[in-house]
């Protein structure tokens, strides 16, 4: 049998389980819910346009802050890795911000940017540029020798250095520090929102948790987990577009 | 004036917390004739690499100068291509990428340079393999690779640094036929490193024997042996003859680097 057959096997049954039990009140259906009650919420709360409205609200912070992110971590992360007075000079703070659950920024954050988008913002790009930082400076640090002097040998000038050798070389740690990125900054995100804000899905997963709504609540638990899981595939085929070698080394 | 000059040149490293200075090359001049096939040879330790790496100017010299058709060599340059024997090559790019790369640091445009590239994988024999990654290749088709990327930018002088040391000894001998039937073509300058006598007198018009700690170099032998050459001329008694010369001045030096005193003394 092929893999993925086995495992949706699995998913399917934890399906029925859970329609079973909770659409006959075995366990209090309207703690746990069940599948058909939370596809039919989740039918009517995208053509209200609740959903569509909250999610491209969180998904504009999330990328207005990931993407530079990811930018500034490779930068920063190339030059601290490779101008060695720069990296003993902040190499302990940075260690310490990365080591620091950004969460507790929250609170403060909120004072310093408001409660709108621009703090939640705020709240992805630092969630994401540590993960991606450090990663890219131990991925330069990987960088094999033979490579950079293949390409000096030809008369590279330093940035031919970086492009044709440092960055495609570190790429594999690269794409592990944009994932790590990712889930902290989906996390923070939704933290932030729910701690305070006007709209966005973590939002709305704290106006129903108030209310005790386990249908929408679950809706937007699937939401969430469904932008991750997207997220993480693209990276996965952005990765193999630029660097099939890796994949194929590690088979 | 020469092609290539290596005029008095000495290179010193310090060790690490010491003041103690160590010549890896002491007062090395060579000379090298346009078109000509030189090979180095001497014991491990004796700088030989360094010297080449010198020449592509990946290490800059402590005193002295080199040159190339009379102008000093400062920096790398795609006027020498070097060989290495770890092949250097770049896992993420293609056999066709990474002939490619010389070009594109020379700022060659990409059709044109694809073309190129194309043309030099097909002299080496590699042209259904243009796609493959260097993992996908055996270590005697990837320094096919490492050679048609060093030609490919057609360089002034081609600088191999014991480029089928990693190789076993039966492709070795099949690497070097094939490199004498590319040289024969264009007969481009080389200059060889290797510890192994029998390529160094098989491949080249001149060998230098370098001795170790400090590398110097004791002795140029010409060689007369007719062009072009099969592997056969390895059993020729003039071959012999220079594998014997050779191996009598590299003999003392490998015995005293191994401590190892002769039967005599």
């Amino acid at each position: 049998m092929n893999r993925p057959l086995v495992g949706s096997i699995s998913v399917v049954l934890f399906l029925a389980v859970w329609q079973v039990v909770g659409s006959t009140n075995l366990v209090r259906s309207d703690l746990i819910s069940y599948p058909s009650e939370v596809a039919a919420t989740l039918a009517k709360m995208a053509a209200s346009g609740e959903l569509g409205s909250n999610a491209v609200v969180s998904l504009k912070e999330f990328v207005a802050g990931f993407v530079p992110a990811v930018a500034a971590g490779i930068a920063a992360g190339v030059v601290l890795a490779l101008v060695r007075r720069l990296r003993l000079f902040f190499d302990p703070l940075l260690i310490a911000i990365y080591q620091a659950p950004i969460i507790a920024f929250v609170p403060i954050l909120v004072v310093w940017f408001g409660v709108g988008t621009q703090s939640k913002i705020v709240m992805v790009f630092l969630s994401a540029f540590f993960p991606v930082m450090i990663n890219t400076m131990t991925g330069v640090a990987q960088v094999a020798e033979p490579w950079t002097r293949a390409v000096r040998a030809f008369g590279a000038d330093a940035f031919e250095v970086v492009t044709k050798a440092i960055l495609p070389g570190s790429l594999p740690a690269i794409m592990a520090g944009i994932r790590l990125g990712v889930g902290r900054a989906i996390v923070i995100l939704i933290a932030g929102e729910m701690y305070v804000s006007i709209m966005g899905i973590g939002r709305l997963v704290q106006v129903y948790s108030s209310a005790a709504r386990a249908a929408e609540i679950i809706v937007l638990v699937v939401v969430i987990s469904a932008f991750g899981f997207a997220c993480v595939s693209l990276l996965r085929w952005f990765e193999h577009r630029l660097g099939p070698w890796r994949s194929e080394l590690e088979q | 004036m020469s092609h290539l000059e290596v005029d008095r040149v000495s290179l010193a490293y310090r060790r690490p917390r010491s003041t103690e200075r160590f010549f890896a090359l002491a007062d090395v001049s060579l000379h090298v004739d346009r078109g000509e096939f030189v090979t180095i040879v001497g014991p491990s330790g004796c700088g030989k690499s360094s010297l080449l790496m010198l020449i592509a100017a990946l290490l800059r010299p402590t005193s002295g100068v080199i040159r190339l058709d009379g102008r000093e060599v400062r920096a790398p340059g795609s006027d020498r291509a070097v060989v290495f024997q770890d092949f250097a090559l770049l896992p993420w790019r293609t056999v066709l990428r990474n002939v490619e790369l010389g070009l594109e640091l020379k700022g060659v445009k990409a059709a044109e340079r694809r073309a190129a590239a194309r043309r030099y994988i097909a002299m080496v024999g590699l042209r259904d393999f243009e796609r493959h990654f260097p993992h996908q290749l055996s270590g005697g088709m990837r320094q096919r690779v490492g050679i048609a990327r060093a030609l490919s930018v057609e360089p002034e002088v081609l600088l191999m640094d014991e480029p089928f040391g990693a190789l076993d000894a039966q492709i070795r001998a099949l690497m070097a036929v094939e490199l004498l039937r590319i040289w024969e073509r264009d007969r481009k300058t080389i200059v060889f490193v290797t510890h192994d006598i029998d390529e160094a007198v098989y491949l080249a018009d001149r060998v230098v024997v370098m001795s170790a700690s400090p590398g110097r170099i004791i002795e140029t032998l010409d060689i007369a042996l007719p062009r072009p050459r099969d592997l056969d001329i390895r059993n020729a008694p003039e071959f012999a003859a220079y594998r014997h010369r050779i191996w009598e001045l590299l003999e003392e030096q490998v015995r005293t680097s191994l401590h190892w005193p002769t039967a005599a003394s």
